[in-house]
């Protein structure tokens, strides 16, 4: 995800220019000279840093960027105290962020927190989680796990799996061993495979074309970070 | 006695019919002749016949009802085993009783009976319903015993769910009814398949055996006189843990010659 320059929905407000989650990007005045493009707009804006650590100087160089296209910073929009001073310290308008809002403004379909659970599902015991659910232990037959989200199994998965049972259909069950009596994905069914699973591979099914399937389990982390 | 304090065991399984009162019986005299003063409940009141297994029947006056309605004391209740005078039967109480006992009476009636035994052995009701959680609420410690099904392995799994909610802890497993041929055909779940799904340290293979059903009908728990028959040896063996002694688990794929031939000296033995 790059950084996003959101126009002012009046003439009045502030443009707003979000920048993306760190680790993505090589430096905040490359994101910000990206986002920019070869937009043309005119007025105030606030810049949304996040978790950035802007230092004095790096906010005075995106100032003098933005002064270049005609645009005045306004006002910080982080999570990260250390920046807000430096924007202080500039004069802007600062605005703190707390992290779960910060999350929020993302649009995730299934939710961000994660329920994490220790220990085994026994016959008869049904856990459910209202955003993702990370299982460290086995589900036996006849336990089920059901979560909004995606259900995670650091484990064995022999009972029954539900995942994004709200409806959302781009949640994944992934587990060490997939070899449930019965996964369901959103409001599609499946039986779970006969065969044995191969060996020290972790597996994951997800709906493809309204069909739960099953692959060796992508190494990316399916909840945002 | 010693004094340390007694060890409160549960026996269950959830499922009916898979050998929880042979269990506690043999387990019983095993730990009785072993020289551990023990004691077994018979929680199963509704459908009691812990009893009838150690051959006592006639000889119940009293059950832990009339104890804890203090209508006669708990040695009148206790039944002793006319051969093994370490072991001491008490029952919970008569099958056409009306009023239920609530796991208070339990907890009280097992805290009297930790008293006076190093071991007490509660054999639980079959299912999961208000008599196992009675039996349940007084254990300290549990021994989950199942066959290897499908079906008997699920409900063991769910007890084993129940107890660990209610905090009962070790939980140790006895497999029970194990048929080395079956298992080397693949026609039986193996031993690994079960220790698989219920993740519990395995106290004791019994392998199937026709003797048992000769014992429970004459009133003879197998263990009674030290007979060499296979079941009596896992009995005895499982005593033998319970009380900490390494003894090494039986290899079912080891156990098929074996078992035909010491089957064949015993029937031998029961004609001459």
């Amino acid at each position: 995800m790059a950084a996003e320059l959101i126009p002012a929905a009046d003439s009045a407000g502030p443009h707003r220019l979000r920048l993306p989650a760190m680790g993505l990007a090589a430096s905040a005045l490359e994101e910000v000279h990206h986002a920019l493009g070869s937009r043309d707009l005119r007025g105030n804006l606030v810049l949304e840093s996040g978790a950035w650590p802007l230092t004095l100087p790096q906010l005075r160089e995106i100032q003098s960027l933005l002064a270049d296209r005609g645009l005045v910073l306004e006002g910080l929009c982080a999570v990260n105290r250390a920046s807000l001073v430096a924007a202080a310290g500039l004069g802007l308008i600062t605005e703190l962020l707390q992290p779960i809002e910060a999350s929020e403004s993302r649009p995730t379909p299934q939710g961000d927190d994660l329920t994490i659970h220790r220990g085994t599902l026994r016959s008869g015991d049904h856990l459910q989680a209202e955003g993702s659910v990370l299982l460290l232990g086995d589900v036996n037959p006849g336990a089920r796990i059901s979560a909004a989200g995606h259900v995670l199994v650091w484990g064995r998965l022999r009972g029954i799996a539900h995942a994004g049972s709200g409806g959302d259909e781009s949640a994944r069950i992934v587990a060490l061993r997939l070899r449930p009596l019965q996964l369901r994905i959103a409001s599609s069914v499946a039986l779970g495979p006969e065969d044995e699973a191969p060996a020290g591979l972790a597996e994951e099914a997800r709906l493809v074309n309204g069909v739960i399937r099953i692959d060796p389990a992508s190494p990316g982390w399916p909840l945002p970070t | 006695m010693t004094s340390a304090p007694a060890r409160i065991i549960l026996i269950c399984s959830g499922k009916g019919g898979v050998g929880k009162t042979t269990l506690t019986a043999n387990l019983g005299i095993a730990l009785a002749r072993q020289g551990a003063t023990t004691i077994v409940l018979d929680a199963d009141f509704g459908l009691r016949n812990l009893d009838l297994l150690l051959g006592l029947e006639n000889r119940i006056v009293f059950t832990a009802q009339e104890v804890l309605a203090g209508s006669c004391r708990l040695e009148q209740a206790l039944v002793k085993h006319k051969q093994e005078p370490k072991l001491a039967l008490l029952p919970a109480g008569n099958p056409r009783m009306l009023e239920w006992l609530t796991p208070d009476d339990m907890t009280k009636i097992v805290g009297l009976l930790a008293e006076r035994a190093d071991y007490v052995l509660i054999d639980c009701p079959a299912g999961i319903e208000e008599g196992f959680r009675n039996a349940a609420a007084a254990a300290k410690e549990a021994i989950v015993i199942t066959t290897p099904e499908v079906s008997a392995v699920r409900d063991a799994d769910r007890v084993i769910g129940l107890l660990n909610i209610q905090g009962v802890k070790p939980v140790q497993l006895v497999l029970n009814r194990v048929r080395p041929r079956m298992m080397a055909n693949q026609e039986m779940l193996a031993v690994d398949d079960v220790t698989d799904i219920l993740a519990l340290p395995l106290l004791g293979l019994v392998l199937e055996d026709e003797q048992v059903i000769v014992s429970t009908n004459r009133g003879e728990p197998l263990t009674l006189n030290g007979a060499a028959s296979p079941a009596a040896q896992a009995y005895q063996n499982i005593a033998r843990r319970l009380q900490g002694e390494d003894v090494a688990l039986i290899d079912p794929s080891k156990e098929r010659q074996g078992l035909r031939a010491r089957i064949k000296r015993i029937m031998t033995k029961k004609l001459f």
